[in-house]
């Protein structure tokens, strides 16, 4: 396994698509920051303020934006092999399928670990003196703030899990990537701001679930308890997991 | 269940193969083997369930009934199964931005296969100098070429090339059957399939032919011209005066080919000459022709050459 897990982290390393997602994860995670702390203070922002635990938890939740990159990155991954066809060397080389399945899915929960790691690093360089010089303290071991970070980094990492089962199922590349993309930036979104959704539906969602696992406090929003976001979300990684599994182990490839 | 003795190893059989897309039978009750130590040939027009046939084999599509083997086991229950086959499928299944090189190097890691192999093989085939190029910028013949070199990656004992020709220019088919008779000459086992027969006839020893998914004939190149008879090619301005009068012969099959042409089986041309000086016909050919292997293979598969013939250009299966 560990020899399979180094064949997709070669085949992920040797095109350039993981570091450009990398960068936008680094700047999606920046520009939440930059917003947040912009946002503090200022009279129509309904969010808790910086001075708050729960405003210092949201804040350390913003590493969070690099699901969607690590999501589309596990997408273009997987829908790659049947684009340009290697998944038949792929499949020749193993040809029990589950194992290539299982080295995937490994192969972007690791990904997404990285990315949510670099993500949280540049987030405390840019807070922590940030907050100093507003004279606002922050320490890193109060607050629930490391658990707030190992949160995020989990739910990235399912993310992972959640892209490769996607792109299993869908196998067009630019389908898939439209289809998350839209899931993630128009239908969470919508449902998160209408009103009998909002309480309903939007706890239940991945975005949602994410949230409270994060211990984030969204305005206006109810969330789950966060073990029980924590095992929504892993419900999620499971079915996606089992998806990407039963897409791909019985498929002709013609 | 492990029967692979000495002569099962690199023995290719396929056992009563059927498989079933939607309402099409790409391949129907197909039985064939085919052995270590010379070139076989997998011939058949375009459709006819070559590719079909060579990915159950290889373990990418399932049989609907029947079975496919290597060395007396299905590629999916042998153990390390880059090392005892290599296969080469389609003309490029290659990430176009990644280097011929790295391609390699992620399936030597996949197949437990030290990395210097990668290098060993493209050298093997001559892609040195283009190894750290990323393969959008490839031709054809050296996509062909990166495609044999995964192939040869755990130096295996089978190999199997689906349309390998293609794309090739003469220098590089030249090269190619050098390749695979070496290959062969090893006791290793060549198949590769075609639906071009020129090509099998300057490469394989052996040929399977195939036509809508079944077994029309399995042997040597030179097994397949034995019996067939030869036939007598006249051409005369009076064409149904001399059937007439050949018809009255013994055994004769007359055949109308054209307005002033005639085929006839069953009678050496000495005698067809004979018939046409009786008749008093005035005779403009009259010539034996060679049992063509191109006859055969027309006659055999039943294709009268309209996929613009087995010979010459001819397109690409995929």
């Amino acid at each position: 396994m560990t020899e399979l897990v180094r064949s997709e982290v070669r085949k992920l390393m040797t095109t350039q698509v993981w570091f450009w997602l990398l960068v936008g994860a680094l700047a999606l995670t920046a520009l939440g920051v930059v917003g947040t702390v912009l946002a503090d203070g200022s009279a129509d922002n309904p969010g808790p303020g910086l001075v708050t635990a729960e405003g210092q938890r949201n804040l350390f939740a913003q590493s969070g934006a690099a699901s969607v990159f690590v999501v589309v990155l596990a997408i273009i991954g997987i829908t790659a092999e049947y684009r340009h066809l290697t998944v038949t060397p792929t499949y020749l080389a193993t040809p029990r399928r589950s194992r290539v399945v299982l080295a995937k899915l490994v192969t972007y929960v690791l990904v997404g670990l990285v990315y949510s790691v670099l993500c949280a690093l540049l987030l405390v360089a840019m807070a922590k003196p940030w907050l100093a010089a507003k004279g606002i303290p922050l320490s890193l071991t109060e607050n629930r703030i490391p658990l707030v970070l190992l949160a995020t980094a989990v739910s990235v990492a399912i993310y992972g899990i959640v892209g490769v089962g996607v792109g299993a199922l869908v196998r067009n590349q630019v389908a898939a990537v439209v289809l998350t993309l839209s899931f993630l930036f128009v239908v969470e979104p919508l449902v998160a701001a209408i009103p009998w959704v909002r309480d309903h539906v939007h706890k239940f969602l991945p975005g949602g679930a994410a949230a409270a696992l994060a211990q984030s406090t969204q305005p206006n929003a109810t969330l789950l308890e966060p073990w029980q976001g924590g095992l929504l979300l892993a419900g999620y990684g499971v079915a996606f997991a089992v998806l990407a599994a039963m897409t791909t182990i019985r498929r002709d490839v013609t | 269940m492990d029967e692979s003795g000495p002569t099962e190893t690199g023995r290719i059989v396929v056992s009563l193969l059927s498989k079933q897309f939607g309402p099409v039978r790409a391949v129907d009750d197909l039985s064939f083997t085919v052995e270590p130590g010379s070139v076989t040939g997998f011939l058949g027009p375009n459709g006819a369930g070559k590719t079909t046939t060579l990915r159950v084999l290889l373990g990418l599509v399932a049989p609907t009934s029947g079975t496919a083997t290597i060395g007396g086991r299905r590629y999916a229950d042998i153990p390390h199964p880059t090392r005892e086959v290599g296969a080469v499928l389609e003309s490029s299944s290659f990430h176009p931005a990644r280097t011929g090189r790295n391609h390699l190097r992620a399936y030597c890691s996949a197949a437990g296969i030290p990395d210097r192999r990668a290098d060993e093989v493209l050298d093997l085939v001559g892609l040195t100098p283009a190894a750290r190029r990323k393969v959008r910028g490839y031709s054809l013949g050296m996509r062909q070429r990166l495609g044999l070199a995964f192939a040869l990656l755990g130096d295996p004992r089978v190999l199997i090339l689906d349309e390998p020709a293609n794309g090739l220019d003469p220098e590089g088919i030249k090269w190619l059957r050098g390749f695979m008779r070496a290959y062969a000459a090893s006791g290793r086992t060549v198949l590769f399939s075609s639906h071009l027969l020129d090509e099998v006839e300057q490469i394989a020893e052996r040929v399977v032919i195939l036509s809508r998914g079944r077994l029309v004939r399995e042997g040597t190149l030179a097994e397949l011209g034995e019996g067939q008879e030869p036939a007598v090619v006249v051409l005369t301005p009076r064409p149904d005066t001399l059937a007439a009068e050949l018809a009255t012969a013994d055994g004769a099959r007359v055949e109308r080919t054209g307005p002033e042409a005639l085929r006839v089986l069953g009678l050496p041309a000495r005698v067809v000459g004979h018939a046409a000086f009786t008749a008093g016909v005035e005779l403009h050919e009259l010539r034996t022709e060679r049992s063509d292997l191109e006859q055969i293979y027309f006659q055999l598969t039943g294709d009268g050459g309209s996929e613009g013939g087995a010979r010459g250009e001819g397109g690409g299966e995929r």
